[in-house]
């Protein structure tokens, strides 16, 4: 082996490397924990742990200033896997530090395919209502739905990163192009008749006439959403069939008002099509009904002691379905997603909200956790016995 | 697996992942949907809203009213709210069980009539829809300034901890604007008069 190659396995093996990654990864989460007051969570997680590197911006440039949460992480996880293949001995006595260890190294990766595979969303429910499908809370989707089936929806969901990247889009499912003019990340609306003073837009059709879309910076705060919209163009065969403002602001689910709710729809190649901007939608096989929401508060307060659904599961087949009360620390666990009481419509007392995770490594941390601690203890026993028996023979 | 080769295979693996959660267009078939239950404007007032040059537009969002505004009066302890783009006014109202929030919004038409808009205004606080004959007997019709001032108060049965709406519809200008007075039941009883009070101080310009 060279040397170069001696030194570097000397570095990977090293418990000097471990204890520098864990000094950083200290810093990292201090950091990230003072940063969560601009950012809010979702995003200070995206920038510092889901990240290789953390970027700062610096005048206008992004400058990458430490390690993200993946390199740390990575590096931690070979540093492990590096010393213990190099130090590997047989041997029963250093059995419950192996176990310990293959436990932690578990824990690190469970949490790797966490961050990259984790899905959450939500999943709002009035009273009565059945659902199989459950929203994002950060993402939407421009939803091209032919609506001339009476019976059936033939929807054709379109990203929203899509249309920011302004990719033009051709699906087998469209008789048209749809081809984005402008993307905003979080917008503010206004009547048009109220604002004269407005400059004109590149809308020719729809709701998207009648009023202004403004850009407005992109929320981190917890209890705001940033309200995306797009111009898009539709391009038929013949020609351009129009442009459209597309806008989580006419979605009734957040609409100031009632009358932006309609929806916007055209006539085109014999068929009725609707335009709406929404949260990305996960459809189930299975659909869940809320039978009953309850909620009760701290005397004269506000504040919530508890609140629970009761929700009925509607499998598949439609065949008996099952009732379930889903309350705080009780989630539902079906068909590999998790459901949790996250919150409640103030306004009403009648719609749930619940999230919605898919988190395929949910067992992990459990079977790592148990794995470090039957180590320590198989460990611990060892050096006791031997202990034990060396005093007896003294 | 040798010290050198296992960052980079865990760097593959991490890239590969991290390539399916890429997005793409996805296309599918629901069971029909039902539009969200929005109460349209009568045919005449359909007809003020400004014209779509899509003439293939299968239908058209109601815009808010845009004619001459009414004027009001508001009382001091009442603080105003920024205006939102929907609002012509907005108002937060102090009161023992908590604040009450009043909006004063404006749209063509009828909107649907009376019984349609009490009935909207039951749902948002849990109650059933009236019957077209029992409408009468659960408003309260007013005039002030010649405008004609229709006021309904909505309470939840039993529950005094519950929501209630104060509101109040005017016809004016071939527009219908709408008073609501919404917060804890003991709020809104608290401020009716003042509310009343207020009403009358709504007038054309």
């Amino acid at each position: 082996m060279s040397e170069t190659l001696k030194q570097l396995r000397g570095i990977f093996v090293s418990l000097r490397l471990t204890v520098v990654l864990l000094a950083l990864s200290i810093v990292l989460i201090f950091w990230a924990t003072l940063d969560q007051v601009n950012l809010g969570i979702w995003a200070v997680q995206q920038k510092f742990f889901h990240s290789f590197l953390v970027w700062v911006k610096l005048g206008s440039l992004q400058v990458p200033v430490y390690p993200g949460g993946y390199l740390i992480g990575g590096l931690l996880l070979a540093n492990l896997i590096s010393a213990h293949v190099y130090r590997f001995k047989a041997g029963w006595r250093k059995s419950g530090i192996w176990i310990a260890h293959a436990g932690l190294i578990l824990l690190l990766i469970g949490q790797l395919v966490t961050g990259l595979v984790q899905k959450e969303s939500v999943m709002r429910l009035d009273e009565g209502e059945t659902k199989n499908y459950a929203e994002s809370s950060r993402f939407n989707e421009l939803a091209i739905i032919d609506v001339t089936d009476p019976k059936v929806d033939a929807v054709v969901a379109i990203p929203e990163s899509l249309l920011a990247s302004g990719t033009v889009i051709q699906n087998p499912k469209l008789p048209f192009k749809v081809v984005p003019r402008g993307y905003f990340p979080n917008t503010d609306i206004a009547m048009r008749s109220q604002a004269p003073a407005a400059a004109p837009s590149v809308v020719t059709q729809g709701i998207g006439l009648q009023v202004t879309t403004s850009p407005v910076d992109v929320t981190y705060k917890e209890d705001a959403r940033n309200m995306p919209a797009a111009y898009v163009e539709l391009v038929g065969p013949d020609g351009s069939l129009g442009t459209w403002d597309v806008s989580l602001w006419f979605n009734p689910e957040f609409a100031p008002g009632p009358f932006l709710g309609v929806p916007q729809k055209f006539d085109f190649g014999g068929r009725t099509w609707k335009l709406v901007m929404r949260p990305t939608r996960t459809y189930e096989p299975y659909s869940v009904t809320l039978e009953k929401f309850s909620h009760d508060i701290y005397p004269g307060t506000d504040i919530p002691k508890n609140f629970s659904s009761k929700v009925r599961i509607n499998p598949p087949g439609g065949g008996e379905g099952r009732e379930v009360l889903i309350y705080m620390n009780n989630p539902l666990r079906y068909a590999g997603l998790t459901y949790y009481q996250q919150s409640f419509d103030p306004n009403t007392d009648k719609t749930t909200i619940l999230e919605v995770v898919s988190n395929p490594s949910w067992l992990v941390p459990y079977i790592s956790c148990g794995a470090i601690t039957l180590g320590l203890l198989i460990q611990f026993m060892i050096h006791l016995v031997g202990f034990a028996r060396k005093r007896r023979s003294a | 697996m040798s010290s050198r080769t296992f960052p980079l295979a865990l760097a593959a693996a991490a890239l590969l992942l991290a390539a399916c959660g890429e997005e793409k267009v996805s296309t599918y078939e629901v069971p029909k949907e039902k539009d969200p239950e929005v109460p349209m404007a009568a045919p005449d007032a359909a007809s003020q809203a400004p014209a779509s040059p899509g003439a293939a537009m299968a239908d058209t969002a109601v815009p808010t009213a845009s004619g001459d505004a009414l004027a009001w009066q508001a009382p001091s302890q009442w603080t105003p709210k920024p205006a939102s783009a929907m609002r012509k006014g907005s108002y937060s109202v102090p009161g023992e069980g908590g604040e009450s929030d009043l909006s004063i919004t404006a749209f063509p038409g009828d909107v649907g009539g009376e019984l349609q808009n009490v009935n909207r205004w039951r749902g948002q606080i849990g109650l059933g829809p009236l019957e077209p004959g029992d409408l009468e007997s659960s408003v309260h019709r007013v005039e002030a300034n010649g405008l004609k001032i229709t006021i309904v108060e909505l309470e939840p049965k039993g529950d005094p901890a519950g929501k209630s709406i104060l509101g109040a519809m005017v016809p004016f200008g071939g527009s219908t604007w709408f008073f609501k007075l919404m917060g804890p039941g003991i709020s809104v009883k608290a401020a009716k008069p003042a509310f009343l009070e207020f009403l009358h101080t709504v007038k054309a310009p």
